[in-house]
C-alpha cells in the first residue's frame, strides 16, 4: 500500500516537471533569432545593459540609465546607428557575478543582444570576461574600475571582447598621488572601503606618491566594511593618528555618511588636505550640498563642468532639461558607450564583434569628457578627468570644483605589458 | 500499470533533460544547470530540514566550500574537473564536520542561530583571506579543462558538454537522497523529526544522527558548490553569505518539504519565476515577494504537496505542522 | 591617549545604543510571539522613510515626523500580523521566517518605487545638529542625544512590563500561551498588540537613524537587521534585559576593535554570538532553563 502511495505522488511531481520543463524548453526561452548572428547591418541593434537597480547603490542604476535612454533616443530621432534602430533593454546586476553572467546570456542569447555594457562592480567584470569571450559579443564597462580587468583579461589572456570606457583605479590611486606630491602633507593615512578596490587604490597611491615624494610617509588605515552606516570608531583611529592628509575611496552613500560625521568631529580643522578620488561623483555632490567643505580634493570618472567646451556644455544642458539632474559619471559613460559603438560600426560598415572589435581599438572618439581612445593593447579609454578643490558657486546648490589640477591620462595610467620598468608612473 | 508508472517517469524525466541538452537553445541550456545545481543543493538541503526538522541557516558555507575548494585545486594541483569538484566536497565535508561539531548541540531556532553564525564567519574569512580567495573579486578563470580517462579525453568547454556533467551530477544526487531517504538511516532521521524522546530512548544517539543529516547535505552542498563554479568560472564570496544559505529554505518551501521531489520542482519555479518576471520589471523583488506571499498562504504544503493533495493522493499529515520546530 | 580611549567609548555607546533600539523591537516580538521577524529591518526602512516624508511635508519639523512616521508604520505591522503573521504561527518556524522575508522584498521595492532608487539626504535636527567639544576632541550632540534615548526607551519598557496591567498579560503569555489564555487574555489580540508595539520600536529606530546616518537608501534595513539578530541572540532571545546588555557589548567591541585592529570587522562579533549560543544559549542575561 505505501508502495503504491509512493508511485502516484511521484507521477503527479515528475508530470507537472515534465510539463514545467516542457514549457520551458518551448515557450519561455525562445532559441535565437537568425538575425542576430548575420553579418550585414540588418533590424535593429541591440543593446543589453546591466547595473545596479536595487538596494543601496540602486540610485547608481537610476543614473546609468538616464544616460543611456538620452542617447539611445538621440540616436533613434537621427539615423540611428547606420540607418539600423538602436533597441536597449537594462537588467538589474544586484552586484552579484552569477547575475552578471546570466544577465549577459539572457542578453545574448535569448533576446539576441548585439552588445553589452554596464557594470558596476570589479568581481562582476572579471567574473564576466571569460563569458564574453565565448559568446563573442562586446562588453563596454562603464563603471567598474579594476585594472585587473584591462591589464590581465584584455592584456594578458587576450579577452578582446571586453573595453572599458571609464577611467579604472589609476585615476583614483596614481593620479592622486601626483596631486599629492606638490601638497606640503608628507604624512597620510586613509579611510577605505574594506575591499579590493579600497586596497588597490590605496596601494596604488602609497607606491606612487612613494616614487614620487621620498620623504612622504603612510602612517594610519582604517577599513570600512561595506556598509558601514557609523564611522566614528574610525574616524577616531585617523584622529589619533594625526597625518597631515587624509586619502580615502568611500564612494555613493558611504562616502556621505563620512563626510557628515567627519564634519561633526571636527576631522577637517585638524586635518588641512583631504582627497576624495570619488567625491566629484554627482550622487555625493549633491548629496553633501553645502555640508561637503570648502578646499577637499575631488575627482572622478567625470565632471560635468569639464571640459568646459561648447559640446560638454550643451549636453550637461540637454540632461539637466530631460532629467532635472546634472549628469553623474556613469550617465556619461553609458551615454558615450553608445556614440562610441555607432563610430566603430559606421566604420566598419557591420556590427559583426571582430570587425567592431579592430574599429574599436585605437579609436578616437568626442565625447561629453572629452577626447576618448581606445588604448590598442588593453582597450582601456584614454581621457583626462581633473582632480578640483571643493568651492562653493552660487550657480549650484552643492559644492563645484575651484582650482583644478589635470594629470593626464597618458602621465598617470598604468602602460603595457604592465610588468617590469617604465610600466608603471611616472615614466 | 501503477507499479510501471514511477520507472516510466523517470525515463520520461531523463529524456526531456536529454532532449534539453541536446536541443535546447544555450540560454536553456544555462538555466537548466542553474535549476540542477540548485536542486542538488535543496535536495541535500532538506535531509536536514525536511527529515531531520533542522533550519539551517548556513549551508551557503559549505556551498562555498565546494566552490572555493574546487577552484584553489583547479588554480593550485590539478585542472581535472573530476578531481576538482571531489576536492570541493571534501572540502565541504570537512568544514561540515567541524561546523555540524558545535552546531548539532542544539535545535530549532538556536540551531538556526548557530549556523547562522558559523556561516557568516566563513563569509568573512573568505573576504578577508585575500591572499588565497582574491577577497571580494573571488577567483576567476576556473576553466573546465577536458576530463580525461587513459585515452579518451571528453571536452567540457561549451556548455552544452559540460550540461550532460552536471545531468550525471544531478541525477545521481537524486538517486543517493531517495536511496538516504530510504536507508534505516533515513527512517531514523524523520523518526528524529516526529519524536526525538522516543529515538533517544531507543537508545540511539541524536546528536550523531543529526551530525550525519547535516554532514550529508553539507556535501550535496559543497557538489553544488563545485558544479556552480565551472558553470561560472569563478567564485564569489556572496556564495557563502546567509542570504545564499535562504536560497535552499525558499526552494524546499515552495516545492513542499515533505516530498521527495520538492525541491527540485521548488529550484526550478524559483528560478524561471524570476526569469520571466525580469522580462516584465526591474522591480523583480516586489513581485517575487508577492508570489512568495501567495505561496505561503495558499500552498501550505509547498507546490508538490499542494497539487498531490488536491488531487487527492495521500499526504501525510506532518506535512504541516508536527516535527517541525514550530 | 585618555581622549581617544573616551571618544572610542562614545562611539561604541551611540552605536550600541541604536542597535538596542532597533534590537528591542525584534526581541519583544520574539519573546512573546516567538517569531523571528526579518521584517524587522524593514520597518527600520519604513519609519526612516516616512519620518523623512512626513517633516519635508509638515515645516522641517523632525520631532513631528519622528511621532507620525512610527505610527503609520504601526498599521503596516498592524495588517502584516493580522492578516498575514496569524495565520502561519501553528506552522514550522521556517514559514514564518519566509513570510516576513517576503515583506523584505516587498517592502524594499515599494520604497524604491515610491521615493526613487537613489540616496535621499537627511535633514538636521534644530538644537542637536551641532557638535561639543569633550575632552579638546568634537563629539556630535546628536549622538549624546541617542546615548540618552537608549536608557529612556529601555526604562520605558521594564516599567510598562513590570507595573502595568497589559505587561503583566504579556509576560505572562510569553511565558506560557495557554496559560494565559486560559486566565481570559486575548492572546490573539495580544499578539497583534505586541508585534504592532514592536513595530513602532522598529520604526522609531529608523526615525532617529535618519539624521545619524545622515541619508536614506533603499535596502537599508538588511545591514541592520542582521547586528540587530546578533544582539539578541547574545542578549538571550526573547530577554529585553538581554538585549540592552548585547547591545552595549557589540557597540563597544566594533568602536574598540575598529580602533585597535585596522582590518576588524563582524568576525569577531559572529565567534562571540557562537560562543554564546554555545555555552550560554539562554545569553548573558537569560534565566537559565
Amino acid at each position: 500500500m505505501e508502495k503504491r502511495g509512493i508511485t502516484r505522488r511521484e507521477f503527479v511531481k515528475a508530470g507537472l516537471l515534465t510539463a514545467a520543463a516542457a514549457s520551458l524548453g518551448a515557450g519561455v526561452f525562445k532559441p535565437t533569432g537568425l538575425w542576430a548572428a548575420t553579418p550585414t547591418i540588418k533590424g535593429p541593434i541591440k543593446l543589453g545593459y546591466q547595473a545596479i537597480m536595487s538596494g543601496a547603490l540602486a540610485g547608481y542604476g537610476e543614473f546609468h540609465k538616464m544616460g543611456v535612454q538620452m542617447a539611445v533616443d538621440e540616436l533613434n530621432a537621427d539615423k540611428g546607428i547606420a540607418g539600423a534602430k538602436v533597441e536597449v533593454e537594462f537588467r538589474d546586476s544586484t552586484l552579484k557575478a552569477d547575475e552578471a553572467i546570466k544577465n549577459a546570456r539572457y542578453f545574448v542569447d535569448s533576446w539576441g543582444a548585439d552588445f553589452l555594457g554596464g557594470i558596476d562592480s570589479s568581481g562582476q567584470a572579471l567574473a564576466l570576461a571569460p563569458v564574453m569571450a565565448e559568446l563573442d559579443r562586446i562588453l563596454m564597462v562603464t563603471h567598474a574600475a579594476t585594472e585587473k580587468l584591462t591589464e590581465q583579461q584584455v592584456f594578458k589572456n587576450g579577452i578582446k571582447q571586453v573595453f572599458r570606457i571609464c577611467t579604472p583605479t589609476y585615476q583614483d590611486g596614481n593620479a592622486a598621488a601626483f596631486v599629492a606630491k606638490d601638497l606640503p602633507a608628507k604624512t597620510w593615512a586613509t579611510i577605505s572601503p574594506k575591499y579590493e578596490y579600497g586596497y588597490t587604490c590605496w596601494n596604488m597611491f602609497k607606491e606612487t606618491l612613494g616614487k614620487l615624494k621620498k620623504d612622504a610617509s603612510f602612517t594610519a588605515e582604517s577599513w570600512a566594511p561595506f556598509g558601514t552606516t557609523d564611522f566614528r570608531p574610525h574616524i577616531n583611529t585617523i584622529m589619533d593618528a594625526a597625518p597631515d592628509g587624509l586619502y580615502s575611496t568611500e564612494w555613493a552613500g558611504e562616502l556621505i555618511t563620512l563626510v557628515k560625521q567627519a564634519n561633526q568631529a571636527g576631522l577637517f580643522q585638524k586635518i588641512k588636505h583631504v582627497m576624495f578620488p570619488v567625491g566629484a561623483a554627482m550622487d555625493a555632490l549633491e548629496g553633501l550640498g553645502q555640508e561637503m567643505p570648502e578646499n577637499i580634493w575631488i575627482s572622478g570618472r567625470y565632471f560635468f563642468l569639464y571640459p568646459a567646451d561648447n559640446k560638454n556644455r550643451a549636453w550637461v544642458a540637454a540632461f539637466k532639461s530631460r532629467w532635472n539632474h546634472f549628469p553623474a559619471y556613469v550617465s556619461e559613460t553609458g551615454y558615450s558607450t553608445l556614440f562610441a559603438l555607432k563610430k566603430a560600426i559606421e566604420a566598419t560598415g557591420s556590427k559583426d564583434t571582430a570587425k567592431v572589435i579592430q574599429a574599436l581599438e585605437g579609436m578616437e572618439i568626442d565625447t561629453p569628457a572629452g577626447k576618448r581612445v581606445f588604448r590598442k593593447e588593453d582597450h582601456q579609454a584614454m581621457y583626462d578627468v581633473p582632480w578640483g578643490l571643493t568651492k562653493t558657486d552660487a550657480a549650484y546648490p552643492f559644492k563645484v570644483m575651484g582650482k583644478q589640477v589635470m594629470v593626464r591620462a597618458k602621465e598617470c595610467f598604468n602602460r603595457p605589458p604592465f610588468e617590469g620598468a617604465g610600466t608603471k608612473p611616472p615614466f | 500499470m501503477r507499479r510501471y508508472a514511477l520507472p516510466i517517469l523517470a525515463c520520461l524525466l531523463l529524456a526531456v533533460l536529454v532532449l534539453v541538452g541536446i536541443l535546447g537553445s544555450r540560454f536553456t541550456v544555462y538555466i537548466t544547470m542553474r535549476v540542477m545545481i540548485l536542486a542538488i543543493f535543496a535536495l541535500g538541503y532538506n535531509l536536514l530540514l525536511g527529515r531531520t526538522g533542522l533550519l539551517s541557516f548556513g549551508h551557503a558555507a559549505f556551498y562555498a566550500g565546494g566552490s572555493y575548494g574546487a577552484a584553489l585545486f583547479f588554480i593550485h594541483v590539478h585542472r581535472h574537473p573530476v578531481l576538482c569538484i571531489a576536492a570541493g566536497i571534501v572540502l565541504a565535508i570537512v568544514l561540515s564536520v567541524i561546523i555540524g561539531f558545535f552546531c548539532v548541540r542544539h535545535t530549532e531556532i538556536y540551531f538556526a542561530m548557530l549556523t547562522l553564525a558559523f556561516g557568516m564567519m566563513v563569509f568573512s574569512l573568505i573576504w578577508n583571506l585575500r591572499e588565497i580567495t582574491g577577497g571580494d573579486d573571488g577567483l576567476v578563470g576556473i576553466a573546465r579543462a577536458p576530463i580525461s580517462l587513459w585515452l579518451i579525453s571528453i571536452p567540457l568547454a561549451k556548455p552544452a558538454h559540460y550540461y550532460f556533467l552536471v545531468l550525471a551530477f544531478f541525477l545521481i544526487s537524486v538517486g543517493l537522497v531517495y536511496a538516504i531517504r530510504q536507508s534505516p538511516l533515513g527512517l531514523i532521521l524523520s523518526g528524529i523529526r516526529e519524536n526525538d524522546k522516543r529515538i533517544e530512548f531507543a537508545g540511539i544517539s541524536l546528536k550523531n544522527y543529526r551530525l550525519a543529516a547535516f554532514v550529508i547535505s553539507g556535501g550535496f552542498a559543497g557538489l553544488a558548490g563545485a558544479l556552480g563554479t565551472f558553470l561560472n568560472s569563478n567564485t564569489t564570496p556572496f556564495s557563502a553569505h546567509w542570504t545564499h544559505s535562504a536560497e535552499p529554505v525558499l526552494v524546499s518551501l515552495i516545492g513542499g518539504i515533505q516530498t521527495f521531489l520538492g525541491p527540485v520542482a521548488g529550484s526550478l519555479i524559483y528560478i524561471v519565476l524570476r526569469e520571466i518576471i525580469e522580462r516584465f520589471t526591474q522591480n523583480w523583488m516586489l513581485w517575487f515577494g508577492i508570489i512568495l506571499l501567495i505561496i505561503i498562504m495558499g500552498f501550505r504544503g509547498g507546490i508538490v504537496g499542494s497539487i498531490a493533495a488536491t488531487l487527492g493522493f495521500k499526504s501525510r499529515p506532518a506535512a504541516q505542522n508536527e516535527g517541525l520546530p514550530a | 591617549m585618555l581622549q581617544s580611549i573616551v571618544h572610542v567609548c562614545l562611539a561604541g555607546l551611540s552605536i550600541g545604543m541604536f542597535i538596542w533600539l532597533v534590537a528591542s523591537g525584534l526581541t519583544l516580538i520574539f519573546g512573546v510571539l516567538k517569531v523571528l521577524n526579518f521584517a524587522h529591518g524593514t520597518f527600520y526602512m519604513l519609519g526612516a522613510y516616512l519620518c523623512y516624508w512626513i517633516l519635508g511635508r509638515m515645516g522641517e519639523n523632525f520631532w513631528l515626523g519622528l511621532i507620525i512616521g512610527p505610527l503609520v508604520v504601526c498599521a503596516v505591522g498592524f495588517v502584516i500580523e493580522r492578516f498575514f503573521l496569524r495565520h502561519v504561527y501553528h506552522l514550522a518556524l521556517p514559514y514564518q521566517l519566509l513570510l516576513t522575508f517576503a515583506f523584505v522584498l516587498i517592502f524594499d521595492d515599494a520604497v524604491k518605487i515610491l521615493w526613487g532608487a537613489g540616496s535621499l539626504g537627511s535633514p538636521s535636527v534644530p538644537g542637536l545638529s551641532g557638535s561639543i567639544s569633550i575632552l579638546g576632541r568634537n563629539f556630535p550632540t546628536y549622538s549624546l542625544f541617542i546615548i540618552a534615548v537608549g536608557p529612556f526607551v529601555a526604562i520605558a519598557m521594564w516599567a510598562f512590563l513590570e507595573k502595568t496591567w497589559w505587561g503583566k498579560i504579556i509576560r505572562a503569555s510569553s511565558s506560557d500561551r495557554d496559560m494565559a489564555a486560559a486566565l481570559g487574555a486575548r492572546v490573539p489580540a495580544l499578539f497583534t498588540a505586541v508585534f504592532v508595539i514592536g513595530t513602532w520600536l522598529g520604526a522609531l529606530g529608523g526615525g532617529l537613524a535618519v539624521p545619524y546616518v545622515g541619508l536614506l537608501t533603499p535596502g537599508m534595513g538588511e545591514a541592520i537587521i542582521i547586528d540587530a539578530f546578533v544582539v539578541a541572540v547574545i542578549g538571550g532571545l526573547g530577554s529585553l534585559k538581554g538585549a540592552f546588555f548585547g547591545a552595549l557589548i557589540i557597540g563597544l567591541l566594533s568602536s574598540f576593535g575598529t580602533r585597535f585592529i585596522p582590518t576588524f570587522d563582524m568576525f569577531l562579533t559572529f565567534i562571540l554570538m557562537a560562543a554564546v549560543l554555545l555555552w550560554r544559549p539562554q545569553g548573558f542575561f537569560g534565566e537559565a532553563k
